[in-house]
């Protein structure tokens, strides 16, 4: 009876060791085959709206693709495509931001672009269709990786009816530099003892190397150096950057916090209780959708990305990018069929700015463009763009981006000295860069 | 003869055990036991969530990094990992374990059965919501314009003043073990009066011929003879407290600091999924395993005693 048990026991325990010994996936090479693409993005209901009439179409001009597009929260595609990776069970054809996408290239997860099936006559032909330097980021070792679906930056939104409220004049006295950003914030804010009830402004937490990076670059600081050995340059700005930051929050002058509800949330609403937000031309979109009243109004506009009235350097808030990327575990007739899918769509690059959530497509043709220039602001956005760079990425800018994080939020909230925050900051940021 | 017809008897009434047990077995094996054995396994080799190469051998490597002492000073080590944990615990499993007690005691001596039956019900239903729900909901509690800060503000007459619930870093620990609290004293408090509804009323009857007085009654007879329920409330309010996640998780992800609320199974989580390093979050998992083993072995072992019996 015991020796039964054991060895029905010692069977039910080792049968699913069984299941896990599976050879690798089979690789077929017909490309006239029946193919279905796996297609995972995150959500954004306008570019949803956008692409299932464009991918209906193009499945009618190609019966023999099905095209499967899944959504998720951007957060959550983010560690959901990384887990599906991890367990070689990705998506066919994904997007991501580029920062979070980069480790898939260093580490082989995703295949160079198939040039004639995404509709280029090679990768001249599809370099000379977009802006100078945009595909550097997801080029190695001389192939291009991904394409761009979007190259995002953030300038910061106005509500004029607020400014006004607070004695301001919202065409002259926006803030140019963050000294103003901070005493203009003062003007603005309406508390309730500590409880702030209205902000002036608020960062795009948690995104730091967006718009926190660049804040040091200003003061002549620099996330790495130029051969990207050593973490942290420039101790002065940096000590000066985290300092406007701690005295941002709540144990400094008060003006805002991680904790409280996302600016660009909340601006849409118009509901006086935020008066600028930092966020991309996609917000008009979602302005007009939220709230039509306010979008028409004309009660809102766009400014600049402030500099310190010290600035070394005039540099606006990073931009970042997502691409594409086609699964290189994929079959080979899989992924010509979705190269191919990733070129029609990005042909609609018109499409998707003015009815696709208001993404811009780093095409030379869009940038001079009417459809581009009419958009309300769009100039400022192109402005600000001119005058920055793209965001840090590296096969571990998640990890590094998660220690800034804690960085600024220590001396913001948790009374830790910038200086010993900078220390912790350098030496966490070092052992990832030296594991890298 | 009679012998043989026996083990006959028993044998076949074993293998039905057999079989209605299987499933449950193989249901366990493939999402338990394998995913323990594969993350011991895992916890030797330094293994990243997106890299195609094989794992690099590491022996005992992950293991050293996550006590090496030169780490410690990082607030998002794996040693403050384990502070923030123990904080947490004995923070949130002391107070579940002696309230839930007591407000069983209380609800069982009601008199009155629809105002029990309203007690049960409301002190239950928080534990049926999801933690991600539980957390969202006090989260908008403790914002800074929410009613964490106006109930007080009101009870304390002290207008416009911010807790600052989600910023502070003890008022951060406060704040979790106060949403824990709150999602699972129900559950704990049904656990207790199901307990003490075991004891025989004729005991208490007996002990009021003898005169004895409510506070006697309660150490003398109701305590020792709700150890085994005290014992299974202790062991699953403890390993409840050391597996908690999703709360220091919604917290982390709506703006809250991370240091204070960096508890092993959220650590876990950043090493792995964010950070990609499977094999460090891997071994960290263990630490955790052995831990809870060694703490259910210990608390099973404090509190073994002969059944209390009158």
């Amino acid at each position: 009876m015991k020796k039964t048990f054991i060895v029905v026991l010692l069977i039910a325990l080792l049968l699913p060791l069984s299941l896990f010994a599976q050879g690798s996936k089979a690789t077929a090479v017909d490309e006239t085959k029946p193919v279905t693409i796996q297609y995972w993005t995150h959500e954004d209901p306008a570019r949803t709206q956008l692409e299932t009439e464009l991918i209906a179409k193009f499945m009618a001009d190609n019966p023999n693709i099905t095209v499967v597009r899944s959504t998720q929260a951007s957060v959550k595609q983010i560690e959901l495509v990384q887990t599906a990776f991890a367990a070689n069970q990705g998506p066919d054809m994904f997007n991501l931001p580029i920062e979070n996408q980069y480790a898939y290239i260093t580490n082989g997860r995703v295949a160079p672009v198939d040039y004639q099936a995404a509709g280029y006559a090679n990768k001249q032909d599809l370099l000379d269709k977009y802006m100078d330097g945009v595909l550097d980021t997801v080029t190695v070792g001389g192939e291009v990786y991904g394409l761009p679906l979007e190259l995002t930056n953030w300038s910061i939104y106005l509500n004029k009816k607020v400014f006004r409220s607070a004695g301001l004049d919202p065409e002259k006295d926006y803030p140019k530099t963050w000294e103003e950003m901070a005493d203009i914030s003062e003007k603005l804010v309406i508390r309730d003892g500590d409880i702030l009830i209205r902000r002036g402004f608020d960062f795009r937490y948690p995104y730091y190397l967006t718009f926190f990076v660049p804040m040091v670059e200003q003061l002549g600081g620099d996330l790495l150096s130029a051969d990207g050995k050593k973490a942290i340059i420039g101790d002065e700005a940096w000590l000066k950057a985290l300092t406007y930051m701690q005295q941002w929050g709540p144990s400094g002058r008060n003006l805002g916090s991680p904790t409280y509800k996302n600016a660009r949330n909340l601006f849409n609403q118009d509901n006086n209780d935020i008066a600028m937000a930092h966020t991309g031309l996609y917000q008009q979109g979602r302005i007009e959708k939220d709230n039509p009243a306010f979008f028409n109004s004309g009660e809102w506009m766009v400014i600049p990305y402030p500099t310190f009235k010290d600035a070394v350097r005039d540099v606006a808030a990073c931009y970042y990018g997502h691409f594409f990327m086609v699964n290189a575990d994929s079959d080979p007739a899989v992924q010509k069929a979705a190269w191919k899918l990733s070129g029609y769509l990005l042909s609609h690059g018109e499409e998707y700015l003015t009815r696709g959530g208001n993404i811009i497509q780093p095409t030379k043709a869009l940038f001079a463009s009417d459809t581009l220039k009419n958009m309300p602001y769009s100039q400022v956005f192109i402005d600000d763009m001119a005058r920055s760079h793209m965001i840090y990425y590296g096969e571990n800018s998640a990890q590094i981006q998660t220690q800034i994080r804690n960085a600024v939020e220590s001396v913001m909230l948790s009374g830790v000295s910038p200086e010993k925050a900078l220390a912790t900051l350098r030496a966490s940021v070092q052992e990832i860069i030296d594991e890298q | 003869m009679g012998t043989r017809k026996y083990r006959g008897i028993e044998r076949k009434q074993a293998r039905w055990g057999f079989i209605f047990v299987l499933p449950a077995m193989l249901f366990f094996s493939l999402f338990s036991f394998y995913p323990i054995i594969n993350a011991i396994y895992t916890s030797f080799f330094d293994k990243r969530a997106l890299s195609k190469l094989p794992p690099k051998f590491l022996g005992l490597g992950n293991y050293i990094r996550l006590f090496d002492p030169s780490r410690a000073a990082s607030d998002l080590s794996f040693l403050n990992s384990l502070k923030s944990t123990l904080v947490f615990t004995l923070g949130t499993f002391i107070p579940l374990l002696i309230v839930s007690l007591i407000l069983a005691v209380f609800i069982s001596n009601l008199s009155s059965n629809k105002t029990k039956k309203f007690l049960q019900i409301s002190y239950y239903t928080p534990a049926i919501l999801s933690s991600v729900v539980a957390a969202t909901i006090w989260m908008i509690i403790f914002d800074p314009r929410g009613l964490g800060n106006q109930w007080l503000n009101a009870l304390m007459n002290t207008p416009g003043v911010d807790r600052r619930w989600l910023v502070d870093p003890v008022m951060e620990q406060v704040s979790t073990m106060v949403i824990y609290f709150w999602k699972y004293i129900g559950y704990f408090v049904i656990l207790f009066i199901t307990g003490l509804a075991s004891i025989p009323p004729t005991i208490y009857e007996a002990s009021t011929i003898d005169g004895a007085t409510k506070n006697q009654v309660f150490w003398r007879i109701t305590l020792p003879l709700l150890k085994p329920t005290v014992v299974l409330v202790s062991v699953m309010a403890m390993l409840q407290c050391l597996k908690t996640f999703s709360t220091q998780y919604m917290l982390y992800s709506n703006g809250a600091p991370r240091a204070p609320i960096n508890v092993i199974t959220f650590n876990i989580y950043v090493t792995g999924i964010q950070q990609q390093y499977l094999g460090r979050a891997s071994a960290m998992s263990v630490v955790l395993f052995i831990m809870m083993l060694l703490l259910t072995l210990l608390q099973f072992k404090t509190t073994k005693s002969e059944n209390v019996e009158y």
